[in-house]
């Protein structure tokens, strides 16, 4: 029997709502600062209204669905769902008020595409874009890559029993420190001190290579949250392409691998623990995956003879594969040579690495190092037991912080999400070519939403049909929170409807 | 004879209007201007070849060293941008990086950003579809960079509107605001005088 939601059950889950809403007004003063500093007056204002209205919609809660109950599974799930969709929604308003969009759908999917640290966009003329907005679009998925969900936990579920609840509903599981919020709090600690270090970094290597230094500044920010929340936006149209620059693009590779790692995996490197970097076996599933691909891929250059030299090879080849594996989506190549200049055998390694992404628990998307892990491991076993005596009981384990004897349970959870995975690409995938996409360029981008990596052959664009959009964004939120949350999303829409009330006594 | 001699002379006089021809259509190709998207969906087609682009300067001159790069982009919006009123086009900017001497670049003056519209440029050059100079990038290597015409500030004339929409919006905040803290000490008076 499915039971319905009570009153009580959705006032909650709207306060929970309330407060991440509330986190998404906070992070818009600082694009609102930015834009104060560089004098961008309507930026000011159309920064000012989003404020406002997050500010207005988390009072309207607070003032009617305060609830003296604590979140259970079931609020958190829902909670972390709902709560993407509703940031969306109000994280939208400054992109459409700044005129860089043609409908609201466009600026929708430009925020679900920076929260889920996708990096696809529907935004028009870049290269006219303010200051402030730049910031915006770059902050929303340096803040999305840590999780939406931390943030609020961070600054606004501070002594809530449930958070660790809307904690795990946001596609995470690692639990660093034994109370979540001094979790999500240690998460923003590697992650503030990653910005400050890549950033400088990032800020001598655009200066060496002649940015001026007030732009070379923001621009070393921007693409550094870009890159380490593996989201891969860049300030100006052409992407990594414009900054001409092998220092930058070394810099940027670095931060992306290092911001693809799964957090569990920092805080151990962190705390002492170094040889957990040799012995996880997220980084040796991701070395294994990496070299296929780059076999795949260099077999694909052989074919077509170009990038011939090992610089063009690393620069164009490497880099954009990394970038695709890691589900990044920095790209020092234009859109279309994916589809006219790699052919076929390499654009395809590109889609397979992007397909399996990067690690559990980190701002990456796709199957995750872990599920592939967990999956040849098991693999492996099946194979050892057939060739072995009857009577032999033979179990794998992995290294994952610790070690994990695989079962029946693990198994199936790490299959069930790759099945999910393969699925939305598949439908994506499906949808293009029914669109008159050509198949390799139909899969590259839904592969590309699905796994939250956001390079594209060409297909996206603000005038891709806007069923195509909407799915995009469905596969995008889908992808990033790993299913469970959306099931559990749907299950209550499901509820809402054809579930039954408790008798009351 | 005679007529052997003629065949001659007008086989001659093809073949000097044919290579005239050729490399006038020659000249006539590379002053041409180009779009920017025709050279990157035709790589092969153009790649070595004398191109000539024209479009607005945007973002930064980068300089390094003796030469500099700059990227040059000829979309619709660079003629007309979003930020001074330009209609949508369905499409992001579409630009290609152009790597010159310093001294090509120094009549360029004002760069497109949100603040301004840019130089508009022509540029004579050589296109790479994979520049070996360069790490493979695509680019053109300039022979010369003229421009046409000077770009300018745009006009952001306040948009009063959304001011009166943030003040409207933080008006309700105040008094919801005012409602929730008259809540909450109702709540701990009455629970004061419970206990």
């Amino acid at each position: 029997m499915i039971l319905k939601p009570t009153r009580e059950d959705l006032k909650l889950i709207a306060w929970g709502i309330g407060r991440v809403i509330l986190g998404v007004g906070l992070i818009m003063t600082i694009p609102l600062t930015v834009a104060i500093f560089s004098t961008e007056w309507n930026t000011i204002l159309d920064f000012l209204v989003g404020i406002a209205s997050c500010v207005l919609f988390w009072l309207i809660i607070e003032n009617t669905c305060k609830v003296k109950k604590d979140l259970t599974w079931f609020h958190g799930l829902v909670v972390a769902s709902a709560g993407w969709i509703t940031a969306m929604l109000f994280g939208a308003i400054p992109h459409f008020l700044s005129g860089h969009f043609k409908s609201y759908l466009d600026a929708c999917f430009d925020l679900m595409s920076g929260y889920t640290t996708t990096g696809l966009y529907l935004l028009q003329d870049l290269d006219h874009v303010s200051h402030g907005l730049n910031m915006w679009r770059h902050l929303l998925t340096y803040a999305g890559g840590q999780g939406i969900i931390v943030i609020a936990l961070t600054f606004l579920f501070a002594g809530t029993a449930g958070a660790f609840k809307i904690y795990v509903s946001e596609g995470k599981e690692e639990k660093l420190l034994p109370n979540v919020i001094r979790t999500a709090r240690a998460i923003w600690m590697i992650s503030i001190t990653y910005l400050f270090v890549g950033s400088t970094a990032l800020m001598f290597a655009l200066l060496h290579e002649g940015m001026p230094i007030g732009r070379g500044f923001l621009h070393s920010v921007w693409l550094f949250m870009g890159a380490w929340s593996t989201g891969g936006f860049a300030p100006q149209n052409l992407n990594l392409l414009y900054y001409h620059s092998l220092i930058v693009e070394i810099v940027t590779l670095i931060i992306f691998v290092i911001g693809s790692f799964n957090f569990a995996l920092h805080y151990a490197v962190w705390t002492g623990k170094r040889n957990e970097i040799y012995k996880n076996v997220e980084i040796r599933s991701f070395a294994t995956t990496s070299l296929i691909a780059v076999l795949i891929l260099s077999i694909g250059f052989s074919k077509v003879g170009l990038y011939t030299t090992l610089t063009e090879f690393f620069r164009k080849g490497f880099y954009n594969l990394v970038s695709g594996h890691t589900t990044t989506g920095n790209s020092t190549i234009f859109s279309v040579s994916f589809y006219r200049e790699f052919g076929f055998i390499a654009m395809w390694a590109v889609i397979l690495a992007m397909a399996i992404g990067a690690s559990a628990c980190s701002t990456g998307g796709g199957f995750k190092g872990l599920r592939m892990g967990i999956i040849s491991k098991y693999l492996w076993g099946e194979v050892k037991s057939l060739v072995s005596p009857e009577s032999a009981v033979i179990k794998e384990k992995i290294h994952h912080i610790r070690d994990i004897w695989l079962d029946d349970a693990i198994v199936k959870g790490a299959l069930l999400i790759v099945l999910s995975y393969v699925g939305i690409y598949f439908l994506g995938g499906l949808l293009g070519i029914i669109y008159g996409y050509s198949p390799s360029v139909a899969f590259f981008d839904a592969v590309s939403a699905g796994s939250n990596t956001g390079l594209s052959a060409g297909l996206t664009s603000p005038l891709m049909p806007a069923l195509l959009k909407v799915y995009y964004i469905f596969e995008m939120w889908a992808g990033r929170l790993e299913f469970m949350s959306v099931f559990a999303l749907f299950g209550t829409g499901i509820a809402l409807i054809r579930g039954k009330r408790l008798g009351r006594k | 004879m005679n007529r052997g001699k003629k065949f001659v002379k007008v086989l001659f006089l093809l073949l000097v209007l044919s290579i005239l021809f050729s490399s006038l259509s020659q000249v006539v190709f590379a002053e041409e201007t180009i779009p920017i998207n025709r050279l990157i969906s035709n790589m092969k087609e153009y790649d070595g070849k004398e191109v000539t682009i024209e479009g607005e300067v945007v973002g930064d001159i980068m300089i390094r060293g003796q030469s500099a790069w700059i990227t040059v982009n000829d979309d619709p919006y660079s003629r007309i941008s979003l930020e001074e009123g330009g209609s949508f086009k369905g499409l992001s900017n579409i630009g290609i990086g152009v790597w010159a001497q310093k001294e090509q670049v120094d009549d360029i003056k004002v760069l497109g950003g949100y603040k301004n519209k840019g130089d508009i440029v022509i540029v004579r050059g050589v296109f790479h579809r994979a520049c070996h100079e360069h790490g493979g990038d695509t680019d053109i290597h300039a022979i010369s960079i003229e421009v046409r015409k000077q770009g300018y500030p745009f006009r952001h004339p306040i948009q009063w509107w959304k001011l009166l929409l943030a003040i409207s919006f933080s008006l309700v905040s105040a008094l919801l605001w005012a409602k929730l803290r008259m809540k909450k000490k109702a709540a701990i008076s009455s629970s004061g005088k419970g206990a």
